[in-house]
């Protein structure tokens, strides 16, 4: 059986690499595959967009580069994706990082900057030059008179909720807010979040369906 | 075997110099031994406010190098029989003049021979600083009633559980000044206290006195009388392990019989 095969899906076209092959053999393959490709493809002019399919492995870039090389050589051939079945043990703690709560109850002084991957439940407190910065929300519970950002470094579909009214300044995406210049109610019920028109603005916890129906479902909201 | 402090603050001019002094003869008047050390290198002031600057013959920079042993550096506080002793600090040179390593070895060949090393941390964050924490098992966090101190101090706390020591790093709230106490803008003992989150150690009161005698190369502390003394012996004292409640800080009030005695005067 050969190790390279093309293959039309209804996204485009797919070469599959069979997995059980070394790299040499589906470069060799994929070149005689090419070149009766070429000749085929020479009238019509139009640009073939393909997908590799390394099905259950991953490539390293040296690999990933040799095909691109060979591709390359037929002008109206380009690789758009390499896809695998598999992922890296790295890749994987970080889509779990990314979907998980850090439960936090520390204190972040002046100075200190607290990194987080994912959605944070916070306890702890910030002082003053003190700085939350999470990928993901920021669910307060503790004091927050530092800065606190979520969605960092720019999604701006990410939400700050809880009392922050004695905080320097609220971050979401790229967005952010002084405190001291518009001034945020003493309420536990705040929620920060990026409007339509990308601009930062604060509602209540009741209206969280019409903030953001995509969180409200996530989080189990019924009406 | 005995216990290296570092006494440090973040922002300069707080009181680490004036209260290492006070806090290291408090001590020896209590009969421990007590070596200080200075680490503000270029900027050194332990001697000058101890009354010691012209006995000083060596340096630690000197020990460090190996120049000379470390008890030939040592100057000796006379007023204090074979119980307190200085290592200065270099004045020709900077705080880069140090690593963390041979001030970890200066500290750690003193301790057997002392109950009490204190070390006089720079003001800032740099080499001064991290030398003078690495040889210490403890810390003292000195600072005033003032934002700009406290923010300091925060920053300063939060370096050190970084990278905790032995024991948790102690508060001593300085400068406290009785005629601002009332007003509710001053930042009180408590407010600090729980905004930082570290025990408190002691307070103490602000004084005219204390730069007159330092000035004069004596320290406050050996006046018997004075509140501020009597706060640095209660640090003293709880360093010991003695629970001694806080100093109360009475505000005079001004009576009805004051207001009118000014009265009488102003006429």
């Amino acid at each position: 059986m050969q190790s390279v095969v093309l293959k039309g899906t209804k996204d485009g076209y797919e070469l599959i690499l069979k997995e059980t092959a070394s790299v040499r053999e589906i470069l060799v393959d994929l070149k005689q595959l090419l070149e009766g490709l070429g000749e085929e493809s020479e009238k019509g002019k139009d640009q073939l967009h393909l997908n590799v399919q390394m099905g259950n492995r991953l490539m390293s870039e040296d690999d990933k580069n040799d095909i691109i090389k060979l591709v390359d050589d037929y002008d109206n051939l380009v690789i758009d994706n390499f896809l695998s079945n598999v992922i890296t043990r790295e890749e994987s703690a970080k889509i779990m990082s990314e979907n998980n709560v850090e439960v936090m109850s520390r204190v972040i002084r002046n100075g200190q900057e607290v990194n987080v991957d994912g959605d944070v439940l916070f306890f702890g407190k910030i002082h003053e030059g003190g700085k939350l910065i999470a990928t993901g929300n920021v669910f307060n519970m503790g004091v927050i008179e530092g800065i606190v950002q979520a969605g960092c470094p720019d999604d701006e579909s990410k939400l700050i909720i809880g009392n922050l009214h004695t905080a320097q300044q609220v971050r979401v995406g790229e967005q952010y807010d002084i405190v001291a210049d518009r001034p945020i109610e003493d309420s536990e019920k705040t929620v920060v979040y990026v409007n339509d028109l990308h601009v930062l603005s604060y509602g209540k916890i009741k209206n969280l369906k019409e903030i953001n129906p995509k969180f409200f479902n996530r989080i189990g909201g019924i009406e | 075997m005995g216990k290296a402090i570092v006494i440090t603050s973040g922002k300069g001019g707080v009181g680490k110099t004036t209260s290492s002094a006070n806090i290291g003869i408090a001590l020896a008047m209590m009969g421990k031994r007590v070596c200080l050390i200075d680490l503000d290198i270029g900027l050194r002031n332990l001697d000058v406010v101890m009354g010691l600057d012209n006995r000083v013959m060596y340096d630690i920079v000197d020990v460090a190098t190996g120049r000379v042993k470390l008890v030939q550096a040592m100057v000796k506080d006379k007023r204090f029989d074979d119980l307190l002793y200085l290592l200065p600090a270099a004045q020709n040179t900077d705080k880069t003049a140090l690593n963390e390593e041979q001030v970890k070895s200066i500290v750690d060949e003193l301790k057997p021979d002392f109950d009490y090393v204190f070390i006089d941390c720079p003001a800032g964050i740099e080499q001064g600083f991290i030398n003078a924490v690495s040889g210490a098992d403890g810390a003292i966090v000195v600072t005033t009633p003032e934002i700009s101190a406290v923010r300091d101090a925060d920053r300063v706390i939060g370096l050190l559980e970084q990278h905790p020591l032995q024991e948790t790093p102690k508060l001593i709230i300085n400068r406290i000044r009785k005629s601002l106490m009332e007003d509710d803008n001053y930042m009180d003992v408590d407010e600090i206290t729980t905004h930082l989150g570290i025990d408190l150690l002691g307070i103490i009161l602000d004084d005219d006195k204390v730069i007159s005698t330092s000035n004069n190369g004596e320290s406050i502390v050996m006046n018997p009388d004075n509140p501020t003394a009597q706060g640095y012996r209660n640090v003293a004292r709880r360093l010991e392990g003695e629970t001694v409640p806080l100093m109360k800080i009475d505000v005079q009030k001004e009576s009805a019989w004051d207001k009118f005695k000014h009265l009488f005067k102003r006429n």
